[in-house]
């Protein structure tokens, strides 16, 4: 605050100071990042540019062996019958059998089908959550205690889940059973209910991470905005729709793509708990591409496989880097 | 949150509200950590206690739960009848290994993009995240068929360089924004003052070592924590514990016991790491989205 002249005794006066400090205060904080850190973008970098190149070389390069070439043989064996002895030319018939393939076609059904039901209940609970949170004066140890199912193996989630879900002695096959909403039969083994099962350990594993990016983004609401609205005799249900709720957009799109990305990159627990079974019903298209890489070893039909994974996590990553680039700008 | 600013009535709704959320919040504590209570709790039991329930809708029935008498069988067994020192040693070298190498190039690289801007670095960044984002599986195909050319496949130099596809780009992307919120402004003074260029990259190290602490611990987390990579690439040679606790699944005889054993071993270290870095914990884990 920069100008705060000595007190005066007129209180209109006092009320319109401080009405001018908040102001001045609020502008400061609304200014975009790049104005307060000084980026070097408005020097001249004093080192030759080529010293900085060496300085990424390495990393790009190992990135290039790890990345670059591998996607080069990606396209490559797609082209290919390749099996464990060796590959010869097939032009594009492994994507054309793909358009024929049920499983396949079924694998992405599953697969947004998984998404869409693991994203809605845990943006709804996160949200929720990080609301209750909020308001909470234990604000720090309950976030510590919600940050721990993330920081477990999802391969060890699966297996512990497969414990709690077993028909003969887990504990939350025996909750479920008391509450009347399952019979005898676990619900991993029927086909209707195993997808909900995934979906469960998804949610419990990860809504967390939806819950500590709602909670930055609800320290973000501007306070005055709620308060003006509750002058204005507004409910503390109507703030929330009205001005929290559109002002954590921005971050909960974020979540959102992180977590939509991750259901495709991750799938250490449903490949524990039902393996893509039973049947079919559970095979999201990364199970079933897991299947066909690396039980049949067919690897070449499995590239092609891959590479349509690999499109549409492209799309979705040029989408979360514009997004990622936004709210940052603006918010700061 | 309740401004101090405006007094705030308590009136029928919010009282509701607030006793609906305090309800929320205990249902979901539970839901939550339930499920490490009961993996704790089980890999002290002998198998006929883990098994045991209640008959169904006997809610009161809960203190079966109880009703045990607390053995380390569970533990020793994975030390003496499988080799687990060998599983706990293949994962902190594989996790630490990447996670080292990862950092240090990622910090030069990130440290260097940082300070430079050049054409098609935005094209840069986005071959960068999108690596990182690139499904696991799908990652792995190609993969698999290189590694298995050079000889790669089952051993620890082969995951080290499996789990740098994933920890590489995620320590440059995340760095980089750390170098931003230095201001160049400290090493320009540093040189004015006669300080060579790598003198003045070496005086803002002080500044960033914690963060980058920090997500050397994070790169470590997740390597730790992966099971696909360490089941194709790793398999055979290189088993790490997430591994290792899976092959306790036998078609005809689950030991559940050491089951939860082993994921007590494989969890508890992970916890006590995030506890650590607990600050940077959000950072990372939002890839920079979000800073706490």
């Amino acid at each position: 605050m920069t100008d705060v002249s000595p007190i005066s005794a007129n209180p209109r006066e006092v009320a319109a100071q401080i009405f001018r400090a908040r102001a001045h205060s609020a502008e400061v904080e609304a200014r975009p990042q790049s104005e307060i850190t000084n980026k070097p973008r408005s020097f001249n970098p004093p080192m030759p540019k080529r010293y900085y190149y060496y300085l990424m070389a390495p990393a790009i390069a190992i990135l290039a062996f790890i990345s670059l070439y591998p996607f080069f043989w990606l396209i490559v064996m797609s082209l290919q019958d390749v099996d464990i002895g060796g590959g010869e030319w097939v032009g594009f018939k492994n994507y054309v059998k793909l358009f024929s393939d049920g499983r396949f076609l079924d694998g992405w059904w599953l697969l947004a089908q998984y998404s869409v039901m693991c994203l809605g209940l845990q943006v709804g609970l996160g949200v929720l959550l990080a609301v209750v949170v909020n308001s909470s004066k234990y604000e720090k140890y309950l976030v510590t205690a919600l940050l721990m199912p993330m920081m477990m193996a999802p391969a060890v989630a699966g297996l512990l889940w497969l414990f709690l879900y077993n028909g003969t002695f887990g504990w939350y096959h025996w909750i479920l059973q008391s509450a009347g909403i399952l019979d005898n039969a676990s619900i991993l083994a029927s086909a209707n209910t195993a997808m909900y099962a995934i979906v469960l350990v998804d949610v419990w594993q990860w809504t967390p991470l939806i819950t500590i990016i709602a909670l930055a983004g609800l320290k973000r609401v501007p306070r005055d905005q709620l308060e003006a609205n509750m002058v204005d005799g507004a409910s503390p249900l109507r703030n929330f729709f009205a001005i929290t709720m559109p002002n954590l957009y921005p971050v909960l799109l974020i979540a959102v793509l992180l977590r939509f990305m991750d259901n495709f990159r991750f799938i250490d627990s449903v490949l524990v708990l039902t393996g893509g079974g039973p049947g079919s019903a559970t095979k999201i298209l990364p199970v079933y591409l897991f299947e066909v890489a690396f039980k049949f070893f067919k690897l070449g039909r499995g590239a092609a496989i891959a590479l349509t994974l690999l499109i549409v996590t492209i799309i979705l990553g040029k989408l979360l880097v514009r997004v990622f680039e936004k709210p940052q700008n603006e918010k700061g | 949150m309740a401004s101090r600013d405006v007094v705030s009535y308590d009136t029928p709704l919010s009282r509701a509200l607030k006793v609906l959320a305090g309800l929320f919040l205990a249902l979901y504590l539970v839901w939550t950590l339930l499920p490490f209570f009961v993996m704790f709790v089980s890999s002290f039991k002998d198998l006929l206690e883990a098994f045991k329930l209640p008959a169904v809708g006997d809610w009161a029935g809960i203190t079966v739960f109880f009703e045990f008498t607390p053995t380390f069988k569970h533990y020793t067994s994975l030390f003496t009848e499988n080799s687990f020192g060998t599983y706990i040693l293949n994962s902190l070298i594989a996790a630490g290994g990447s996670a080292v190498i990862s950092v240090i190039f990622g910090s030069l690289a990130a440290y260097s993009l940082s300070r430079v801007d050049f054409r098609g670095k935005q094209d840069l960044f986005f071959w960068i995240i999108s690596t990182r984002m690139a499904p696991v599986v799908a990652v792995m195909v190609p993969l698999y068929a290189i590694f298995r050319s050079l000889d790669l496949v089952g051993t620890l130099p082969g995951l080290i360089l499996a789990y740098t596809t994933f920890n590489l780009p995620f320590a440059i992307w995340i760095l980089k924004g750390f170098f931003d919120n230095v201001p160049f402004a400290i090493e320009e003074a540093q040189m004015v003052d006669g300080s060579t260029r790598f003198q003045a990259f070496r005086s803002i190290l002080p500044l960033v070592a914690p963060g980058i602490g920090a997500f050397v611990v994070l790169c470590i987390l997740f390597a730790w924590n992966d099971f696909l990579f360490a089941a194709i690439i790793g398999s055979g040679g290189a088993k790490t514990l997430p591994v290792a606790t899976r092959e306790l699944v036998q078609p005809q005889n689950i030991q559940w016991g050491s089951i939860m054993a082993a994921g007590v071993v494989t969890t508890a270290p992970m916890m006590l790491l995030g506890l650590v870095i607990r600050k940077y914990l959000v950072t990372g884990l939002t890839m920079g989205a979000v800073k706490e």
